[in-house]
C-alpha cells in the first residue's frame, strides 16, 4: 500500500496540531487505523514500542507510521507534518511569551488545558492496552515495567529492550 | 560533555569577550541537542536539555521552567517544543531549526533503519522478532502510564479537575469522538471554572 506523500504529509501536520501533552495516541487510532486504514492496531503498538527504544522523542513513532503508509516518502512526509508546524509554532509563541505572561487568562487557560491532556493521556493508555494485552503474560510484563519505573530509576529503553528480550522468550 | 575550555572556537568575524563559556550559537545548539537526543534514549529529554544547558550556562533554571511550562501548553510533543523555543530565544529562528534538527536526527536515522528492516521484509516479520516487539509493547505501555500518574495528579489538583479528566477520557476512549470538539468543549468548561475573577 502507498499512500500519497502529500497526503501523509496534511493528515501528520493535522495530527501533530491536535496533539497536546506530547501524545495522543486516542486521535493517531481513529485516523490512522480507522479511517485511513493506513496501519493496524498491531503496527500501532510495534511503533509506539520502536520509538520507546530510539534516541531521541518517543513520538519518533510517526516516522514508522510514515513508512508503512507510503514508503520513503511517507516517512519523510509523516516527521516534517508532525514535527515541523508546532515546532514553528512553539518558536513563535517563545517570542510573544513575554507579553503573554501578564495576560490574566492565562492560569485559568492552563487549569483548562490540564484535565484535557491527562484524559487524552489516559484514552492513549487505554487504545495501546487493547493493541497489546492479549493475555495474562502481557499484562504482567506491563504491570512490572510500570513498578520497576516507578520504584526505581532504571533508564526507560533498557526496560524495553529487557520486556523484548521476554517477549522473544516467551513467544507471546 | 562539560569542557567548554576544549571546544574549538565558534566560527564568528568578530572576537567576543573572552568569558566563562562559549556563548550560544546556532551551530552549537545543533550540537548541544545532538547530544541530548543520543543521552535521551527512554525518555526524560526534558532533564536532560536542563543539564546540558546549565552546564554550558546559557540558560538560569527559571528562563527553563518558563519555557518548559510553555512548551506544555503548545500542541505537538513537548521535547521538540522545548528545542524550538529554547533554540528561538537564544538564537533566534537559525537557533529554532538547528536545535530541532539536531533533537531529531539521530532517532530518525535509527527509526528509518529499523523500519525499513522490520517492514520491508517478505513474508513479514520472523515470529521471535514478532514476539520480541510485543513484548517491548507492553513495556511502552508501562512507560506511558509512568508518563499519566503525574499529569493526572496535577490535573486533579485544578478546579473541576476531575470531572473534565473523566470526560475527556469517556468522549476519546468510550465514545471515540473527533479530538478537536472535545478540545473545544472541555477548555471551554474549563475556562468557565476557572475564569479570573475580579478583585482576585
Amino acid at each position: 500500500m502507498t499512500a500519497d506523500p502529500w497526503d501523509v504529509l496534511l493528515t501528520f501536520m493535522r495530527l501533530g496540531l491536535v496533539s497536546f501533552g506530547g501524545t495522543n495516541l486516542p486521535e493517531i487510532e481513529r485516523v490512522l487505523v480507522d479511517q485511513r486504514g493506513w496501519l493496524t492496531p498491531e503496527l500501532l503498538a510495534n511503533g509506539f514500542a520502536l520509538g520507546q527504544i530510539m534516541p531521541g522523542p518517543n513520538m519518533l513513532a510517526m516516522t514508522h507510521y510514515g513508512f508503512a503508509a507510503g514508503g520513503w516518502w511517507g516517512a519523510l512526509a509523516a516527521t516534517a507534518g508532525f514535527y515541523g508546524p508546532t515546532a514553528l509554532l512553539s518558536a513563535a509563541a517563545m517570542l510573544a511569551w513575554q507579553r503573554l505572561s501578564r495576560w490574566r487568562w492565562l492560569p485559568a487557560l492552563r487549569a483548562a488545558l490540564l484535565p484535557f491532556g491527562a484524559g487524552v493521556l489516559l484514552a492513549g493508555a487505554l487504545v495501546l492496552a487493547r493493541g497489546t494485552l492479549h493475555g495474562w503474560a502481557e499484562a504482567m510484563i506491563a504491570v512490572s515495567a510500570f513498578a520497576l519505573l516507578w520504584r526505581t530509576r532504571v533508564n526507560a529503553a533498557l526496560v524495553v529492550v529487557g520486556a523484548a528480550v521476554l517477549g522473544a522468550l516467551l513467544e507471546l | 560533555m562539560s569542557a567548554p575550555a576544549s571546544v574549538p572556537a565558534v566560527p564568528e568575524p568578530e572576537q567576543s569577550p573572552v568569558t566563562a563559556t562559549t556563548p550560544p550559537t546556532p551551530a552549537g545548539l545543533l550540537r548541544l541537542f545532538l547530544g541530548v537526543a543520543l543521552s535521551g534514549v527512554g525518555g526524560g529529554l526534558p532533564a536532560h536539555t536542563r543539564r546540558a544547558l546549565a552546564a554550558r550556562a546559557w540558560l538560569t533554571d527559571a528562563a527553563f521552567a518558563e519555557a518548559f511550562t510553555l512548551a506544555q501548553l503548545t500542541p505537538g510533543p513537548n521535547a521538540v517544543n522545548l528545542a524550538a523555543m529554547i533554540g528561538a530565544q537564544l538564537c533566534g529562528p537559525r537557533g529554532a531549526a538547528l536545535s530541532v534538527l539536531g533533537l531529531l536526527a539521530p532517532g530518525l536515522v535509527a527509526m528509518l533503519t529499523v523500519t525499513v528492516i522490520t517492514l520491508g521484509l517478505p513474508g513479514g516479520l520472523p515470529p521471535a522478532v514478532q514476539s520480541a516487539l510485543r513484548g517491548a509493547a507492553c513495556a511502552a505501555l508501562g512507560v506511558m502510564l509512568t508518563a499519566t500518574v503525574p499529569v493526572l495528579k496535577v490535573a486533579l489538583g485544578v478546579r473541576g479537575g476531575l470531572t473534565l479528566t473523566l470526560a475527556t477520557f469517556a468522549a476519546l476512549a468510550l465514545l471515540r469522538l473527533e479530538l478537536l470538539p472535545v478540545l473545544a468543549v472541555v477548555v471551554a468548561a474549563g475556562l468557565t471554572v476557572n475564569r479570573p475573577r475580579s478583585g482576585a
